[in-house]
């Protein structure tokens, strides 16, 4: 009995083995085929690459290192009521005897005011160059083009190349990002109607201090011919100081001053100055700003000093992403003797961006600055233009 | 006297050893926050109440930037629109692009809605694809592990702090992924329409299908042919949820939910602060 046992248990114990060998040889054999399938698709892949002509066009591509590249182009149409030839001839008494080239919006009728290239890109891991080339119907004309250094230790910062001055807030920024279409008018008078940009070098440094505090030092050749002029040496000198702090979350003030010291013709000129702004952000795309800078300036002439200040002033208020609007009051309060100290600017504007590249606006002014011939005379301006920011843009700061 | 001079000491030279983290957005500071630590001290930029595309660029958030000595940023693009300026100016050579302070979270995501073709014509479209990965859960392990690399590369001394953290921060993530699991299992196949593609990771990863957006491109507000077009498509897919996020404008989707019975749900992108 035990034996039957015994065999029949062998028996069995067989068949099943059999049974998983024979599952076992299946597997494989499955598996056999699909490593067959494998290796041909491999072959035929390697084939399919030695069949193909090699592409070498991106061989020696350097398309990833291209520098960041944006086209900017401003244009208006413009009404007027002073004629486009006497109007190019106007003064700001006490000022500015002959406006000299004007950049924007200088007829009645339509206006392609520029293009403009901006380029920027890192060099290597020590410097960033960025370059802003005006295309105007005359030429090509560098607006700004300049080496940061991106590497310096102790919050310092190096810039050298030709760029606009940083004093204050409007100055550095370029005519796409303003907020109202001209300069304000203690801008126009004292700088002309680009600002402050020349050669030169600036060293930046930021302290390591819970509030934001910069303090910049330029040195500049002096050729703005406005308030300096004597370019036989670097004769401009620039001081500024910047600060800001938030009240809270919503509100930010922003604050600083600005002294400079150069050379005209005649003798020394010496500006200085401060700024306010003000910024309530009601929410992502909504916000209500006020921001106004004021300048004296003392220029030597001959055998006296004239003493002439002003300032402006604008509230902005960003409804939502699309619309804008805003004010600003233009002031030359200060004058030399005999001449007027009420020289005044109104601005008012709407703005309609379709999207963040693209921008409408609708702009009023109402100019009691200019004279024509000895004869004050105001004027009121309507412009409708158009701004497009193309490519490769950077952001605005603040 | 010498102990309270002690004390400051000591007190000073712990709030020196601190690694000062910036991060441009909320999830990303609360994951550095967990893995760092104690040893970490974490500012976050933009504040999850506002576009993370539309930071405003204070002047303060500079200070912030000039001495931090990690910047951990979001990437594909999303900060664009402010950060640049900002790191121009913050004159802290730590945190540049070139620098060991410097953390591009985007290199450890796999994108999706990867653009075949990039125009702005198709308004604000990011070539790396949709830059909104932080709404999925588990984006936030690849954070944390990105963050603990990072960190210990940059303070190898406490590396096994780090280690450490991540580990307790990654099995009580598992415990709460689990949870989020099988109260999104009831969510599976449900049809939404949302504002922007913002939580389109998020749906992906719940397997909730999107029908349609408020805005007709991306970045372009809503246009009045687009919305009826949008309330047609409500209608004819028997969609029932309207995501809106924390900071469009609110309008539409109420108008749109009034005209269709859909409920409007208001979802946050970021960790809430």
């Amino acid at each position: 009995m035990k034996k039957i046992i015994g065999l029949s248990c062998i028996l069995i114990s067989s068949v099943f083995a059999n049974q998983q060998l024979d599952d076992m040889k299946e597997i494989i054999k499955q598996q056999q085929l699909r490593l067959e399938l494998l290796e041909k698709k491999i072959e035929i892949n390697e084939e399919s690459k030695f069949a193909k002509n090699q592409d070498a066009s991106s061989s020696f591509s350097q398309k990833a290192y291209l520098p960041d590249i944006a086209f900017i182009a401003n244009m208006s149409a413009l009404a007027r009521d002073v004629e486009n030839e006497k109007y190019s001839n106007y003064a700001i008494d006490g000022f500015i005897n002959k406006a000299g080239e004007i950049p924007f919006n200088k007829k009645r009728g339509f206006n392609l005011n520029y293009g403009e290239m901006e380029i920027s890109s890192s060099v290597d891991p020590y410097f960033d160059i960025d370059a802003a080339l005006h295309i105007e119907k005359e030429g090509l004309h560098i607006g700004e083009l300049y080496i940061t250094t991106r590497a310096l230790p102790y919050g310092l910062r190096l810039k050298s190349g030709k760029f606009k001055s940083e004093f204050g807030r409007i100055n550095s920024k370029h005519q796409h990002s303003w907020d109202f279409s001209a300069i304000p008018l203690l801008f126009e008078a004292y700088f002309g109607a680009g600002g402050l940009g020349d050669e030169g070098l600036q060293l930046q440094y930021t302290p390591p201090i819970d509030t934001f505090v910069q303090l910049g030092f330029e040195a500049m050749q002096g050729g703005n011919g406005r308030s300096f002029g004597d370019t036989d040496k670097n004769n401009l000198n620039i001081v500024y100081l910047k600060s800001s702090f938030d009240l809270n979350d919503e509100i930010s003030l922003l604050y600083g001053g600005t002294w400079m010291s150069g050379k005209n013709r005649d003798g020394d000129t010496d500006i200085y100055g401060g700024d306010l702004t003000i910024k309530y952000i009601i929410d992502s795309y909504s916000s209500l700003s006020w921001q106004s800078e004021l300048l004296y300036r003392d220029k030597d002439i001959e055998n006296e000093t004239l003493k002439q200040a002003g300032l402006y002033s604008e509230v902005v208020f960003d409804i939502d992403q699309n619309w804008a609007t805003g004010v600003r009051y233009d002031t030359l309060f200060k004058n030399i003797d005999n001449q007027p100290d009420d020289l005044n600017r109104y601005t008012a504007m709407l703005q309609y961006k379709p999207f963040e590249f693209s921008k409408i606006r609708l702009q009023y002014t109402y100019d009691k600055s200019k004279s024509f011939a000895g004869k004050r005379e105001d004027i009121q301006e309507i412009m409708l233009g158009f701004t497009i920011e193309s490519g490769a843009h950077g952001a605005h700061s603040f | 006297m010498k102990k309270i001079l002690l004390i400051t000491m000591l007190l000073t030279s712990y709030i020196f050893a601190t690694i000062k983290v910036d991060t441009t957005y909320s999830t990303l500071g609360e994951v550095a926050k967990r893995v760092g630590g104690e040893l970490v001290n974490v500012t976050i930029l933009g504040s999850s109440k506002y576009d993370p595309h539309f930071i405003v660029p204070k002047p303060s958030l500079l200070s912030k930037l000039r001495r931090a000595d990690l910047l951990i940023m979001n990437g594909g693009g999303l900060e664009l629109g402010w950060l640049p300026p900002l790191l121009k100016s913050a004159n802290n050579p730590k945190i540049q692009p070139s620098s060991i302070g410097f953390l591009d979270m985007s290199h450890y995501i796999n994108f999706i809605d990867k653009p075949t073709s990039v125009s702005r014509s198709f308004g604000d479209v990011h070539a790396q694809g949709n830059p909104h990965y932080s709404t999925d859960p588990y984006v936030v392990i690849s954070m944390a592990k990105a963050i603990e690399k990072k960190l210990s590369q940059i303070d190898p001394s406490n590396k096994k702090i780090y280690q450490t953290n991540l580990d307790k921060f990654l099995k009580e993530w598992d415990i709460y992924l689990e949870k989020l699991n099988t109260k999104m299992k009831t969510c599976n196949n449900k049809k939404v329409i949302q504002y922007h593609e913002l939580f389109n990771y998020f749906l992906k990863r719940y397997d909730i299908q999107s029908y349609g957006n408020i805005e007709p491109l991306p970045g372009i507000s809503p246009s009045s042919k687009h919305t009826i077009e949008l309330i047609d498509n409500i209608k004819e897919n028997n969609i029932k949820i309207i995501l809106q996020d924390v900071y469009h404008e609110k309008k539409t989707a109420s108008f749109i939910a009034q005209k269709t019975g859909a409920k409007v749900a208001i979802i946050p992108h970021e960790k809430k602060q």
